[in-house]
């Protein structure tokens, strides 16, 4: 084979987003960087002050910093997994010959289609009193609630909502992994008797490891940043308890006019999201042989 | 080596490349000859208004952008901070202080001088006995009652309560009629609302967060008893945010609630034949405190940076003159002119339920113009919000809110 | 057995998502004088709402495209050649997923008035023609898929542009039917960099002109605002209908051995 000296193929198939991380997010990225060491208020830009790691310090003292970690924390543990063993199993189920099959990937699909936004709006009005979850369990002679004013149920509340609207999406993405596991390697486990559970752990997961891999951090780093819909239902409230970190961090830089703070905020997101990524994508790093024989760049 | 090297190199490059292009900066638009205004009502209200004035003003051409409420401050922020804010703009009373404390307005106390006596609602625009802002429209909030349960409650509609004593007891016989109706609706659960509904009870009791003198007084006596009576109400309450009170308003099913403008001009395009009438906050007792209500106001500034200062505050002006707040109120159907004008103005005063929220402006505060009002606001929704939900008795919860209003605004006495 | 309890388990899961879409489409067509479409129409005359069609309509072809070509490529680099730094660069693009958008918010909006953007078709596209999202994808999907039709394309001497287009693109069918739809859906729903980077009523998108509707005739009427959401996600479910087939063509496709 001959090898001729030239340029890697590698820049020119990673040149249109260099160009456009390069041109678009690099200086964005560098002043959000540079103003979580600033006093910076878009009215006042002549007054800008150096705080130097002022801001990351007052980070460790601030209650309203810890409960919306705490906030943030519980909303990614309660919903990562649940969402993303819904969509395995919906993807699974799905992976066989069905009748109405289309009608099926399109009724799981469409909560994805609306914004963030109208769903907010929609559940915010099934979660109230005379909505349609309470006035279902008004027929059934249970309890009503104010789901989204009691400040015991106001996340979980937004945690379910957020579930379902996340989960036909995410096993739309797991099914077109499914597609493409080879059907030769479910002939040889059939051939070598492997029951229905068999396969699926020794055949489908680990052929599914990246697909996974991609639907834990997403769904990690998108649950990381949950904002629009505490905007929209609750705003924080009631007494904090629906309070994020993105929602603090808009509330920090648009209405209390404090850009530095609300960056370092930004930048723990980031800490964290990352820590998270890395460690995701290290365990569902696929293992299987067919696996990434790397063309020396 | 190479590759890695390589391809970073392009993208810093191209990163340098633009970078260097902000040393020739571009300004959008051609800003020398327009006056640019920025507002948050519908273009279609405002153009009539814009082509008469441009009438008026041969040689004058204003360029209109239209806001929303939830994302228009960003916007103007981010205009700020790349020098393109517009000449004009329209601000809330609970944003203008702030940016009156932070030196971005043009001075206005001359027009203040010519026009003050035409027009309520200056308090937001007075800072350090200058002025910065002219009113434009405002909204004040009243009672909304429903007539048919009162009468089903054996109340009288054509007597709504006028002391609390009397919204107590009315509250309490509608809230008794079962069957999922409420007496009273209180806002709880959001943001920018509830210290609203509660201050207009505090004020009416000669209760505020400021003294004369600047002290903090919201854990005074009389914002203590306006506190106490706000939950005595509770039980009789229906505590939801303000999209389902109004739904159960509409629905028969709420007795009585403090809102705004915007549900009258609602109620008659979705709930019709509902039966209802407004009045006047009660006042905490017949023989003392007033009928005060909370009021938003929205104010017209010029940007400091303004090109076209003079144009400016010519547009300003002409828009906060009485036929053209007219006219915007009328179109939008929630506010009304701040100007005196409109209380004697057959348009408001026709409609009995409109001839109230007229008759109530004139009672009506907007909050302390205190730069870090923003921040305030939310100790005192906290510490309302924490007295409902029974978590501390309403005298500790004041007194925080007491210890944070003061900390946020130390942070504010270095100018 | 197994089928039919498949079939009936999908069949709750599917009601449970529907459900509320249909309550929805209700409400939009529930006026005061009995059901018709009068909240569309109301909506669609409010503001020049074609324009707003035609603006997502064109901002979001352009940036499905690109995202289809310029991803697979990227995607393509991650998945398949070891890069020296190729770890970090890797994380680079992904950090601009991490990072809460809401931050660089001003600092774009600075950057795209400084380069004589703002309010332009530009400022809707170019910064998001490339999504991290979707590179991440590709590059997860592509490593579970096995090279030997690349090797084997490679061992006759096909270039490396053939061997990404000819024989690379049509394997990734099925994922590249969900970046078109999630890029559609993340793009045509996107509202608060659109506003914040357009002024004149000519350049607004969808989203924009249904806030602003949002905000004035119709502020808490649920018909008209469902009227307006329904409308809004019309065209994205026209464009799901058209790509998931390609998801079925996945499936007949087969591996090649």
């Amino acid at each position: 084979m001959s090898r001729r000296r030239r340029v890697s193929p590698v820049v020119w198939l990673l040149l249109p987003w260099a160009l456009v991380y390069g041109a678009f997010f690099v200086f964005p990225f560098l002043f959000s960087f540079v103003l979580g060491f600033l006093h910076y208020n878009p009215l006042n830009v002549a007054n800008t002050t150096f705080v130097g790691a002022g801001n990351v310090t007052r980070l460790f003292g601030d209650a309203a910093f810890h409960s919306a970690l705490r906030n943030t924390l519980f909303f990614v543990i309660g919903t990562v997994p649940v969402t993303t063993t819904l969509a395995l199993a919906l993807a699974w189920l799905l992976h066989a010959p069905l009748p109405m099959k289309d009608a099926f990937k399109a009724a799981m699909f469409l909560p994805s289609i609306l914004s963030v936004v109208v769903i907010a709006l929609l559940f915010k009005l099934f979660y109230a009193p005379g909505g349609a979850l309470n006035e279902t369990l008004r027929a059934l002679g249970l309890q009503t609630h104010g789901w989204l004013t009691d400040p015991a149920t106001a996340l979980p509340a937004i945690m379910a909502m957020d579930i379902w609207a996340a989960v036909g999406y995410y096993a739309l993405v797991l099914y077109a992994a499914f597609t493409s596991i080879p059907e030769s390697l479910y002939e040889a486990a059939t051939l070598e008797g492997a029951g229905h559970w068999a396969t699926f752990r020794h055949v489908t997961l680990p052929m599914l490891k990246p697909a996974l891999g991609f639907v834990l951090v997403i769904n990690t780093i998108r649950s990381f940043q949950v904002f629009v819909e505490v905007l929209v239902m609750t705003q924080g409230g009631p007494l904090g308890s629906t309070n994020t970190l993105v929602m603090m961090l808009y509330d920090t830089a648009f209405r209390r006019l404090d850009y530095g703070y609300s960056s370092v905020i930004a930048y723990a997101v980031f800490i964290l999201s990352g820590v998270f990524s890395v460690f995701a994508l290290r365990r569902m790093r696929s293992q299987t042989p067919v696996q990434q024989r790397g063309m020396p760049a | 080596m190479m590759r890695r090297s390589h391809m970073r190199a392009v993208g810093v490059v191209a990163g340098l490349c633009l970078l260097a292009a902000f040393s020739c900066g571009k300004k959008s638009g051609s800003r020398s000859t327009s006056v640019h205004l920025w507002q948050f009502w519908d273009i279609a209200v405002v153009a009539p208004i814009i082509a008469e004035f441009e009438k008026q003003n041969p040689g004058l051409h204003v360029e209109v952008e239209q806001l929303t409420w939830a994302t228009g401050l960003e916007k103007i922020q981010a205009a700020l901070a790349s020098g393109t804010q517009p000449d004009v703009c329209e601000l809330g009373s609970t944003w203008l202080p702030r940016f009156s404390y932070e030196g971005v307005l043009e001075d206005l106390t001359a027009v203040y001088e010519a026009e003050r006596d035409s027009f309520l609602m200056w308090d937001s625009a007075l800072y350090k006995d200058r002025v910065y802002g002219l009113p434009w429209v405002q909204g004040s909030r009243v009672l909304f009652i429903n007539r048919e349960l009162f009468k089903k409650a054996g109340l009288d509609p054509d007597r709504p309560p006028q002391t609390w004593d009397e919204l107590l007891q009315a509250s309490q016989k509608i809230g008794a009629l079962g069957n999922g109706v409420y007496g009273f609706g209180q806002n709880i659960g959001e943001k920018y609302v509830l210290y609203k509904k509660f201050m207009a009870f505090a004020w009416g009791n000669g209760g505020d967060v400021f003294d004369e003198r600047g002290n903090v007084v919201v854990n005074s006596p009389a914002m203590l008893e306006a506190l106490e009576f706000y939950l005595k109400l509770a039980p009789f309450s229906l505590q939801e945010k303000q999209e389902v009170l109004d739904q159960y308003f509409k629905t028969g099913k709420l007795g009585m609630q403090i809102s705004g403008a915007w549900n009258v001009k609602n109620y008659a395009l979705e709930a019709p034949n509902l039966d209802y009438s407004c009045a006047l906050v009660p006042k905490p007792a017949a023989d003392r405190g007033e009928h005060v209500s909370f009021a938003g106001a929205e104010m017209l500034v010029v940007f400091k940076g303004s090109q076209q200062k003079e144009a400016a505050v010519k547009l300003a002006r002409f828009l906060q003159a009485y036929p053209q707040a007219k006219a915007v109120s009328l179109a939008a159907g929630s506010v009304f002119p701040a100007a005196r004008e409109a209380m004697n103005d057959p348009a408001f005063t026709r409609d009995p339920r409109i001839k109230v929220f007229v008759e109530q402006s004139l009672t009506s505060r907007t909050p302390p113009a205190h730069p870090g009002w923003n921040e305030m606001e939310e100790a005192i929704d906290h510490a309302v919000e924490e007295a409902m939900y029974g978590r501390r008795a309403p005298r500790w919860c004041l007194d925080d809110a007491a210890k944070e209003i003061t900390t946020i605004a130390a942070r504010f006495n270095q100018k | 057995m197994m089928r039919y309890l498949r079939w009936i388990v999908l069949l709750v899961a599917i009601v449970l998502m529907a459900y509320p879409l249909g309550w929805m489409i209700a409400v939009s067509l529930r006026t005061s004088d009995g059901l018709n479409l009068r909240y569309y129409a109301d909506v669609w005359n409010s503001g020049p709402f074609d324009r707003y069609f035609i603006n997502s309509l064109a901002v979001a072809a352009v940036v499905v495209l690109g995202n289809i070509v310029f991803c697979t490529m990227a995607g393509y680099a991650f998945a398949r050649y070891r890069i020296r730094g190729g770890k970090l660069l890797f994380f680079l693009v992904l950090s601009t997923i991490m990072l809460p958008k809401q931050v660089i918010l001003v600092p774009l909006y600075i950057e795209m008035q400084r380069l004589g953007l703002i309010d332009s078709y530009w400022a809707l596209t170019l910064p998001f023609l490339v999504d991290p999202f979707n590179i991440f994808l590709i590059r997860q999907y592509l490593l579970g898929i096995p090279t030997d039709c690349e090797e084997a394309a490679r061992i006759d001497g096909a270039g490396e542009l053939f061997i990404l287009f000819r024989v690379v693109f049509p394997m990734l069918t099925p994922v590249l039917a969900v970046v078109a739809i999630h890029t559609t859906l993340t793009n045509w729903n996107s509202f608060l960099f659109p506003f914040i980077l357009t002024n004149s009523t000519s350049m607004r998108t969808l989203p924009v002109g249904l806030a602003l509707l949002a905000q004035g005739a119709y502020s808490i009427d649920w018909g008209h605002l469902m009227a307006g959401a329904v409308l809004s996600a019309l065209p994205v479910v026209v464009a799901f209908l058209i790509f998931q087939r390609r998801i079925i063509g996945g499936l007949t496709t087969g591996m090649t051995r």
